[in-house]
C-alpha cells in the first residue's frame, strides 16, 4: 500500500513539474518577443490582395498591414519572414516565425498542426455573373455553365452546392476563368468576393455582380503549439481590433469589400 | 518520409479517365484528317498558286508556326466570340488544333512536292495533263511517300501537344488529370496512369501509322 501511494505521490510531482516546464517554455514566447523587442511574422507576396509586393517591391497587402499594426500594439519591432503558401505553416514549426499571418484558413486538419487565433479576416466565394444572367441561389445553376478555377476553394466547395444539370468547367489560371466570363463563353464563375468585385470595377461595361455567396472560409492567425501566452495576447488584440474597426477598415482597404461579420474562436 | 503510392483513389475513377482519352483520340484523329487536306490545299497554292494567295498561304504558315499554340487557342476561345464567333471549348480544341497541324503539316508537304524530280513533272506536261491534274495524279502520291514518317511524327506532337486544350477548359485527357489531381491531391499516381495512357495511344497511333504506310506505299509495289 505505501508503495503504491508513494508510487502516487512520484507520478503526481512528476506530472506537476512537467506542467511547469511547459508552463514556462510556453510563457517565454511572448516575453522573449517583448525582451527581444521584435517579432517575426510570416508574410506571404504572392497571394495579393492579403500580401503583395508595391511598386518599389515592398510588401503590403491587409495581411502585411494587420502584422504591422499588431507589432505596433505589442510595441516591437517588426520582421517579416518572407514565405510561400506551403510554407506558412513549416516557418512556425521550425521557429523561423512567432507568428504566421498569411490568410490562413481554419481547418481541423490545419488545427492539428498549428493554434489558430480567433478569425481576423474571411474569404467569401461567390458566383459571379453579368446583371442580366438569372441566377439568385444555388438551384438556379442548373443547365448553366460554370466557370471556375482548379485547385481553389471555389473548386471544392461549388460543385457540392450546385444541382444536377450544371455544367461546370476548369481553367488552370484565374485570368482564363475571367477570360471565359467576360467573352461569354461561362454563364458565371465561382470565385472570391473580391477577385469578383475586381472584375466587376475593371469591366464596367459588362455588368457583373455577386449573385450570391456559397461560402465563407475565416483566416486567423497561427501560432506554434504550446505558445499560450503569445496566442491569449493575440486574442486579445484580435477582440480589441474587431470592436474597433481597425481590422475591417483595413480589409477593406485591401480587397475592396467589406469585412463579414467575424465569429469567435 | 516515405511516399505511399494509392493507386486506388485513381482506378476508382478511371472511367472518367477514359472518357477524356477517347475525346484525346478523337480530337487528334479529327484534326489529322481535317489538317491533312488543309496541308495539301495549302502547299499546292502556296507553290503554284496565284501570287496574292502564295503570300496568304505563307503568312498563315509562318505566323501559325512562329507562335505559341497556348495563345492560338486563346485567341480562337477569348477573343473571337467578341468578333461574334463563338465555339464551345472543344469545337475551339480542334479548330485550333486542325489550324495549327494545318500549318506544319503544309511545310511537311511541299518539301515531299519539291522532292519528286522535275523530270516527272514534264512527263505530265507532255501528257498534256493540267497543272492540277499533275499535283493530283503524278506529284501528290509519291510526295507523300516521301514525307510520310516526318508527318507521323508531326501526329504525334499534335496528339501530345493537345494536352495544352485543357487551359480553355476542354475536357480532354489532361484536363481530367488535372481535375482529378487537385480533388484527390494524389498528383503522382495520377500522372502516372496518365503519362501511360499517353504513351499507349502514341504508340498505337505509330504502329497504326506503320501498317497504313506498309498497305499504301509498300504492298503490291515492290519492284
Amino acid at each position: 500500500m505505501t508503495t503504491k501511494l508513494r508510487f502516487l505521490v512520484a507520478a503526481g510531482a512528476a506530472l506537476f513539474a512537467l506542467a511547469i516546464g511547459v508552463q514556462t517554455a510556453g510563457a517565454q514566447a511572448l516575453d522573449r518577443i517583448l525582451k527581444d523587442k521584435k517579432i517575426r511574422i510570416t508574410a506571404e507576396v504572392t497571394s495579393p490582395p492579403f500580401g503583395i509586393l508595391d511598386k518599389d517591391n515592398k510588401p503590403t497587402g491587409s495581411e502585411i498591414e494587420t502584422a504591422r499594426q499588431l507589432a505596433k500594439d505589442l510595441g516591437v519591432e517588426l520582421e517579416l519572414v518572407q514565405v510561400t503558401g506551403p510554407q506558412r505553416i513549416p516557418a512556425l514549426q521550425s521557429d523561423r516565425a512567432d507568428l504566421a499571418i498569411s490568410s490562413l484558413s481554419i481547418t481541423t486538419e490545419r488545427a492539428k498542426s498549428v493554434w489558430f487565433s480567433s478569425p481576423h479576416g474571411a474569404l467569401s466565394i461567390v458566383i459571379g455573373a453579368g446583371k442580366n444572367v438569372n441566377i439568385k441561389s444555388a438551384a438556379d445553376l442548373a443547365g448553366k455553365k460554370i466557370g471556375m478555377t482548379r485547385a481553389t476553394l471555389e473548386e471544392q466547395v461549388v460543385p457540392k452546392v450546385a444541382p444536377p444539370g450544371t455544367n461546370i468547367v476548369f481553367f488552370d489560371e484565374h485570368s482564363a476563368t475571367q477570360q471565359a466570363l467576360l467573352s461569354g463563353q461561362v454563364d458565371a464563375i465561382g470565385g472570391a468576393a473580391f477577385l469578383i468585385n475586381e472584375l466587376a470595377k475593371r469591366n464596367p461595361d459588362k455588368g457583373i455582380e455577386s449573385k450570391f455567396t456559397v461560402m465563407t472560409a475565416f483566416y486567423g492567425i497561427a501560432v506554434k503549439p504550446g505558445n499560450y501566452d503569445l496566442l491569449q495576447w493575440v486574442n486579445t488584440w484580435v477582440f480589441v481590433n474587431k470592436q474597433n474597426g481597425v481590422l475591417a477598415k483595413i480589409y477593406k482597404e485591401h480587397t475592396g469589400v467589406d469585412l463579414v461579420d467575424l465569429p469567435a474562436l | 518520409m516515405t511516399y505511399v503510392f494509392q493507386f486506388g483513389i485513381v482506378f476508382d475513377r478511371f472511367p472518367e479517365l477514359l472518357e477524356g482519352a477517347l475525346l484525346t483520340i478523337r480530337l487528334a484523329a479529327m484534326a489529322l484528317v481535317l489538317g491533312l487536306i488543309v496541308a495539301v490545299t495549302c502547299a499546292y497554292l502556296r507553290m503554284s498558286g496565284p501570287k496574292p494567295l502564295r503570300v496568304l498561304v505563307g503568312a498563315y504558315v509562318e505566323g501559325i508556326r512562329n507562335t505559341p499554340f497556348l495563345v492560338q487557342l486563346y485567341i480562337i476561345f477569348f477573343s473571337l466570340p467578341g468578333m461574334g464567333i463563338r465555339m464551345d471549348a472543344n469545337q475551339a480544341a480542334l479548330v485550333g488544333m486542325v489550324i495549327n497541324f494545318g500549318a506544319y503539316a503544309t511545310e511537311i508537304v511541299r518539301a515531299g512536292v519539291q522532292s519528286v524530280p522535275a523530270g516527272q513533272i514534264e512527263v505530265g506536261l507532255a501528257l498534256g495533263l493540267k497543272r492540277l491534274q499533275i499535283y493530283r495524279f503524278i506529284v501528290l502520291f509519291p510526295a507523300i511517300k516521301a514525307v510520310f514518317p516526318a508527318l507521323a511524327s508531326q501526329f504525334i506532337l499534335l496528339l501530345l501537344g493537345s494536352s495544352v486544350v485543357s487551359a480553355i477548359s476542354a475536357n480532354e485527357l489532361t484536363a481530367i488529370a488535372n481535375t482529378l489531381q487537385s480533388t484527390t491531391f494524389r498528383a503522382f499516381e495520377v500522372y502516372i496512369v496518365v503519362t501511360l495512357m499517353y504513351l499507349a495511344i502514341a504508340v498505337a497511333f505509330r504502329g497504326l501509322f506503320a501498317a497504313l504506310y506498309w498497305c499504301v506505299f509498300v504492298r503490291g509495289r515492290e519492284r
